[in-house]
């Protein structure tokens, strides 16, 4: 739920037993108030009455007078000095229901004659008062409910923008574009304090990230030395006659473990530096002479496993990448097809100018989602000779230069696809 | 053949001049930028190796001096940077080649050898040994002066023999200089084999000596 819409109910749900309390204050206040203009009335028609009677009624010495508003009985009961008076309800035949009524009764003495005097005015008002009330409560209501939406729209627009833009700048965060983000100063307190801290957040990541890649960078150079001494020394070893058989092999495995250290170091380096686009795109290598090249440069491998090769090529495809990272995808991708193809297996090459796939058979089940571009994540046991970098590099080619790299698999066809944007 | 071998550390110079010496060159060494300049506007060599991180300088401007100095020489930069802006600005300031440490031994004397066959004898020149001639310009090789036909890699693995003979060259040095960086992908040795077996073969055909040994596994033997 949004900060703003809680709070509106919040605010909602508050407001309502108010408004309803005030309902019902106003509608007593407003019942009570009629209710002592109604007597008032009533005291001033007996006064009325009773100016009449005292003149009018001398020729007619008993009379009964009886309508729902005036009463008039003659009674035995002694004079009474203060009238009474009292809610009733009656029934009314006009509206064949039961009304509320004020009444005014007293006993009177008219020419030495006592009388029952009884006064009534309806009070039917009452039922339209509660009508009105509930209306104008109702109407004061919606209008706070659309006073209260209009301007946490308006909040949300105004006040809340500062939060919003920096929440953006989160979302879109990025490691390696950390020293380009900062969070602006505002005019609220509250926000300031959040992009301080933000800010503050931001640099020490960046720090540590600029410390860290740094540091991968300078290890990874400083280490080239020591691999090339210690090589050049197990190759000078590898020249001395006297050594037994067993001795050789140990040599020549710790050499062959030497390069693989040396080849893992020089790919993590081309992993960093293809992050930080360390080449550019100044050149549209044509990637059919490429595909071609490593054609050539495989032949061998293709002949030894026996594979049938398809091309579908468009005669040139200039690709808007460096033609170190071209013949790196190139190299990686086709050197998968083959390595990971069986004995008579087939390889398909497709170019046109915007995509680039190979598929090829192999007896490696599909490669889960989740592991495919992942570092050091090797797919099968049974091949050596892999650092499991291959393709994480060619996934940091395509992220880092807006190529789409796909993968998928059909009835033992693996295919790698690359696109460009266009 | 004169070589001056510009690295600062101890170990590695030394190899490379073990190595080189044990080919036939005459090796002069030296440890940093001042020592490498005195040297260079002192003496003439046919070929340089130079790193370029150096005490009290760059390699690179080594390069520059040479150039300046109208140098003959062949030059190989071999750095512990694998970054391309050094590749091609040593290039550009007229190195001849650029190797990434960790290197193999026998690949820099391979390609010492190329730069030296290129600049000494602009190219017009014939590799002999024993009865086998090679000439390069051409591409073409004899066996007792019969022309045999060689595949491409073929040719490449018996130049890189003969620069390194009788050194023991490991396959994944050989793979390597076929290859280059795709290498990787290869998945494993084993193709060698077939090229170093037709290769054979073919010498074999034409009369010559058996030159390549197989040493225990490990890899080849040339003469």
């Amino acid at each position: 739920m949004k900060l703003l819409t809680k709070t509106t109910v919040y605010f909602l749900l508050i407001m309502l037993p108010i408004f309803a309390g005030g309902a019902f204050y106003l509608f007593g206040k407003f019942s009570k108030e009629i209710k002592h203009e109604t007597d008032e009335e009533l005291v001033n028609d007996k006064l009325q009455w009773l100016r009449y009677l005292d003149t009018a009624g001398i020729n007619s010495p008993i009379f009964t007078l009886s309508t729902l508003e005036f009463n008039l009985t003659p009674t035995d009961l002694p004079v009474q000095s203060r009238h009474k008076l009292s809610g009733v309800t009656l029934y009314q035949e006009t509206e064949d229901s039961e009304s509320p009524f004020r009444q005014l009764s007293q006993v009177i003495s008219i020419h030495g004659k006592n009388y029952q005097m009884v006064l009534r005015k309806s009070m039917i008002e009452k039922d339209d008062l509660i009508k009105n009330v509930i209306q104008v409560m109702l109407f004061a209501f919606s209008g706070l409910l659309f006073f209260v939406l209009l301007s946490n729209w308006f909040i949300s627009k105004k006040i809340w923008k500062p939060f919003y833009s920096s929440l953006d700048k989160i979302q879109r965060l990025q490691l390696n574009k950390l020293e380009a983000v900062t969070f602006e100063h505002t005019d609220t307190h509250e926000f300031n304090q959040l992009n301080a801290a933000l800010n503050n957040m931001t640099n020490r990541v960046h720090t540590d990230y600029t410390n860290m890649k740094e540091l991968t960078e300078d290890a990874a150079h400083e280490m080239q030395t020591p691999l090339a001494i210690a090589q050049s020394k197990l190759e000078l070893l590898l020249q001395d006659d006297t050594l037994s058989e067993e001795q050789l092999k140990a040599i020549l495995l710790s050499y062959d473990e030497l390069q693989r250290l040396s080849r893992l170091n020089h790919n993590l380096l081309l992993l960093a530096k293809i992050e930080n686009q360390q080449y550019p795109v100044t050149e549209q290598p044509d990637l059919h002479t490429m595909v071609e090249k490593y054609l050539l440069l495989f032949e061998e491998l293709i002949r030894e496993k026996q594979l049938t090769i398809q091309k579908e090529m468009v005669d040139t495809a200039p690709w808007p990448l460096h033609p170190a990272l071209t013949d790196i995808m190139v190299s990686n991708l086709l050197g998968n097809a083959i390595k990971y193809n069986y004995l008579h297996g087939t390889i398909n090459i497709r170019l046109t100018t915007n995509s680039f796939s190979i598929s090829n058979t192999s007896q490696i089940h599909e490669i889960p989602a989740d592991m495919l571009f992942q570092r050091f994540k090797k797919q099968s046991n049974g091949y050596t000779n892999s650092n499991g970098l291959g393709l994480a590099i060619i996934k940091k080619i395509a992220d880092s230069y807006q190529l789409t790299l796909t993968y998928g698999y059909e009835n033992g066809w693996h295919t790698f696809t690359m696109n460009t944007g266009l | 053949m004169k070589v001056l071998i510009i690295e600062d550390e101890p170990a590695l110079r030394a190899s490379i001049q073990q190595y080189l010496e044990h080919q036939g060159y005459i090796c002069e060494l030296a440890a940093d930028f001042k020592q490498a300049m005195d040297k260079v506007n002192e003496f003439e060599y046919d070929c340089i190796v130079a790193d370029i991180g150096l005490p009290l300088g760059s390699g690179l401007d080594v390069v520059k001096e040479l150039k300046l100095l109208e140098s003959k020489a062949g030059i190989i930069i071999i750095s512990a940077k694998d970054s391309l802006e050094d590749k091609l600005s040593g290039l550009e300031l007229g190195a001849d080649d650029y190797l990434t440490k960790p290197f193999h031994l026998s690949e820099l004397t391979a390609r010492i050898n190329a730069i030296l066959r290129r600049k000494n004898f602009d190219g017009n020149t014939t590799i002999i040994f024993f009865e086998i001639t090679v000439k390069p310009a051409s591409k073409t090789v004899l066996v007792h002066d019969k022309s045999i036909t060689l595949t491409g890699k073929e040719y490449q693995l018996l130049l890189y023999f003969i620069a390194n003979q009788h050194r023991v060259v490991t396959k994944s040095a050989l793979a390597g200089h076929l290859w280059g960086d795709a290498y990787d992908q290869a998945g494993s040795y084993d193709f060698i084999y077939t090229h170093i077996k037709n290769l054979r073969k073919k010498m074999l055909e034409a009369g010559g000596e058996d030159y390549i040994k197989t040493v225990y596994g490990t890899g080849y033997r040339f003469g």
